[in-house]
């Protein structure tokens, strides 16, 4: 990240940049006042989005890259809400043909938070390892996003809710988000769901899909349940055994976590991928 | 119980942001605000700093489109990529990565480059100067030279009030304490009185109450919205200056004169105020100009006042008899066409109208239903049967030319009937209708047919009227779509009049006299 605060950091030295977008570089950020739970929401239309976590007592620092022509930074703070992004100002958006935007986004690590995150045609690179999270939804439009949980989530969290449109969608570490719900809605894609991390308690997996592939990374060791309600999709379900309806790990029964998931998918593959 | 706070002053220019600083308790070391939240932004088309603080306080200084500003005052100005934009830009590069402590440091510590020089200097000087001002915490010192601030306040809450509710009215002192001296007594929201043969030394500042001067006062005095009140026996040494405050005596002596600080604004205010007058006076005038336009042209708008007013029905009445009028001598003129180059197919249309109008209406109907289906289905069916394709090229322009040209044909010929029909009436006004001639008959029925618009448009011109006028209205669109639709009708039974329903009945006189026509001819 230092890195990319120096190639900012020139880029405002620059005085006369590539005029054909009128490109604007911002960087914002908020002292950590005080670490009461705080409800963050974050909405990013088209660019390369990532976020991280942060230590050095702030709330958040966001370095954005935007066609100010097109976009306006938001950054409010007002209570324990924060909203964070950029807003279209309705000179109407065209993504092709056009030099794409970045919003590097760093979130206050070790702070309760309620977070909801949405971004549209973006490539995402998420990493909410570090981040206390109390509730999250994330919802993606058609995008090419990576979603990772490096580290596991101190809290405990309710339902932790995934959206993903049109979208080669990939969530890592889902152990360490430390949820006791898991909901995946996907319409069309590519959805890969890795079940590795911290496990502290058993979990419920729901996904829902419309046409696509899944893939399901379970680390051995792990008992797994899976139920499937499909019209036209097919299971790959090798190392699974098949009791009546449901397809189980063989360890299930004496699994230290178990996580049950459940399959509601219409057209397309689900595949289970064994890891160590 | 008033509140008294003694707070030293660096000069009067930051006496209002002294004010503020009262808020910050008493004592406290020299310090850097808390810088909590940064925003530099940067693009090629300026780059601007933003910060809040942890006292509320904000700071934005921007450079765009060649303007330097702090706070939305212009400061100066710059040359894109000079070098005092690139001083600047460097500054905002280093403030990127920095976060409070550091980031204020670095801000204060920032120096207006040697190299630069001339105006770029200047502007580069001011803004290293608003910001130390506005990073550098109040600091308090003790009073030196005797300059202090004592302030009085009405009530618990008032210098509140006055910060929170009325920045406007500290714009107004600041502008009250330009140039005095520094020895301050401030009274907010409280009367305040020098009782005769009493003094008072420095300068008297009251913000929302009344001075009443018996005594003397060896300074200047502001009075800030609120009244002054210099009775015989007072004395003021200084000026007294006066802003939103109204005089209610002025019997003693006031040796440095009596000074209005608003005096200016009001002259702007009276200049804005005759600026105003001049552009409502021109509005006016537009406004009576175009009215007399309206007038000329029988222009008129609804829901605005005209002095046409009054006369709008009968304007409209006649135009409207007018409009009916030339309709009648458009289809008039039409129907003659028709007479001439198709008077058998009319005679065979009118026949059937005559002879059986309801039947002609329903087909009427239902051909009016049907023309829009027909239209579409005909032209898929052609362009499906592919050889049709050409003829569907012509079949879409021609089917809605021909549907609209035989329900003319039909209407005209229904107002031939009605001519003479009206020709046997022996009702008034129609005695000119000839029954032998076709032409007289055509309009005559046309004008028949048109009758309860005409009425309608002619009661429309009297007052409250208005529902009879509309009845005829709706009498008049009856009568026509009747007429169009019997019209119709019969075009469709007798196929534009090329196949007879009805023959005229047998005249044996007549065929006597046209069989000795032929003998004769033969």
């Amino acid at each position: 990240m230092r890195s990319g605060w120096a190639v900012c950091a020139a880029m405002v030295m620059i005085p006369a940049a590539a005029h054909a977008q009128s490109w604007n570089t911002v960087t914002m950020s908020r002292q950590l006042e005080r670490a009461d739970e705080i409800r963050v929401f974050v909405e990013y239309g088209a660019g390369h989005f990532t976020v991280r976590s942060v230590d050095e007592g702030l709330l958040y620092r966001m370095n954005l890259r935007y066609d100010e022509d097109k976009f306006e930074p938001v950054a409010e703070y007002s209570g324990n809400r924060l909203r964070l992004g950029v807003e279209s100002l309705g000179r109407g958006i065209r993504v092709k043909g056009r030099e794409a935007g970045s919003f590097d986004l760093e979130l206050a690590r070790g702070v309760p938070m309620d977070l909801d995150l949405e971004f549209g045609a973006v490539k995402a690179d998420i990493d909410l390892g570090g981040l206390a999270l109390t509730d999250l939804d994330l919802s993606t439009g058609a995008s090419a996003s990576v979603v990772v949980v490096s580290e596991p989530n101190p809290l405990q969290m309710g339902t932790a809710r995934f959206e993903a449109g049109a979208a080669e969608f990939t969530v890592r570490g889902l152990g360490n988000l430390n949820a006791e719900r898991i909901q995946v809605d996907a319409g069309v894609g590519s959805i890969t769901l890795g079940l590795d991390g911290r496990w502290t308690r058993d979990a419920e997996l729901s996904v829902d899909m419309g046409l696509g592939s899944l893939e399901i990374e379970v680390p051995e060791g792990l008992g797994i349940r899976l139920r499937k309600d499909s019209f036209l999709a097919s299971l790959d379900s090798e190392g699974l055994i098949k009791r009546g309806d449901v397809y189980e790990s063989p360890d299930f029964a004496d699994a230290e976590r178990r996580v049950e998931i459940d399959l509601d998918a219409a057209f397309g593959s689900i595949e289970v991928v064994w890891i160590r | 119980m008033p509140m008294v706070f003694r707070n030293a002053l660096f000069g009067r220019a930051v006496l209002v942001l002294g004010l503020a600083a009262l808020a910050i308790p008493a004592g406290a070391a020299c310090q850097l605000r808390e810088i909590v939240s940064k925003s530099v932004s940067a693009s090629s088309s300026g780059a601007t700093l933003g910060l809040e603080f942890a006292d509320d306080g904000a700071l934005e200084i921007s450079f765009r489109g060649g303007r330097i500003s702090v706070d939305g005052e212009t400061l100066g100005s710059y040359e894109p990529g000079d070098a005092l934009d690139a001083a600047w830009r460097s500054l905002l590069g280093e403030a990127m990565a920095l976060e409070n402590g550091a980031l204020a440091e670095m801000l204060e510590a920032w120096r207006a480059p040697s190299s630069l020089s001339g105006a770029e200097a200047e502007a580069a000087e001011e803004l290293d100067r608003a910001l130390e001002a506005a990073l550098t915490a109040p600091e308090p010192v003790e009073a030196r030279d005797g300059a202090s601030v004592s302030i009085d306040m009405g009530e618990n809450g008032s210098l509140a009030r006055l910060l929170v509710g009325s920045l406007g009215r500290l714009g107004v002192l600041e502008e009250a304490l330009e140039d005095l001296d520094e020895v301050f007594t401030i009274h907010i929201e409280e009367d305040v009185v020098i009782p005769a043969g009493s003094e008072t030394t420095g300068t008297l500042v009251v913000i929302g109450g009344t001075l009443r001067v018996e005594g003397e006062v060896d300074g200047d005095v502001v009075v800030v919205d609120g009244a002054l009140d210099v009775r015989e026996s007072g004395v003021i040494r200084g000026e007294a200056r006066i802003a939103d405050t109204r005089i209610l005596r002025n019997d003693g002596d006031v040796r440095g004169g009596l000074v209005d600080v608003l005096e200016e604004e009001r002259e702007v205010e009276a200049e804005l105020r005759d600026r105003l007058r001049e552009e409502i006076r021109t509005e006016i005038r537009n406004d009576l100009r175009n009215e007399l336009r309206n007038v000329a042209r029988f222009e008129d708008d609804e829901d605005s006042y005209s002095i046409m007013a009054p006369f709008r029905p009968v304007v409209r009445g006649v135009g409207g008899v007018i409009e009916k009028l030339v309709m009648v001598l458009v289809l008039g003129m039409l129907g003659a066409g028709f007479l001439a180059f198709a008077g058998q197919n009319m005679d065979a249309i009118a026949e059937t109208a005559r002879r059986s109008p309801g039947r002609a209406a329903l087909v009427g109907c239902a051909g009016s239903f049907l023309l829009v289906p027909v239209w579409i289905i005909g032209a898929i069916a052609l362009v499906i049967s592919i050889i049709g394709i050409p003829v569907a090229i012509a079949w879409l322009p021609l089917f809605p030319l021909a549907a609209a040209v035989a329900a003319l044909l039909g209407y005209v010929t229904v107002a031939r009937n009605a001519g003479e029909w009206l020709a046997d009436s022996g009702f008034p006004w129609t005695g000119w209708i000839r029954k032998s001639n076709p032409l007289f008959t055509l309009v005559g029925g046309l004008l028949g047919l048109s009758a309860a618009f005409i009425a309608g448009h002619v009661i429309s011109m009297a007052p409250f009227l208005g529902f009879l006028s509309g009845l005829l209205f709706a009498v008049g669109v009856i009568v026509t779509v009747l007429a169009a639709q019997i019209g119709f009708g019969a075009v469709l039974l007798t196929r534009a009049g090329r196949r007879r329903e009805y023959w005229p009945s047998y005249d044996a006189d007549e065929a006597w006299e046209a069989a000795m026509r032929g003998t004769d001819e033969g």
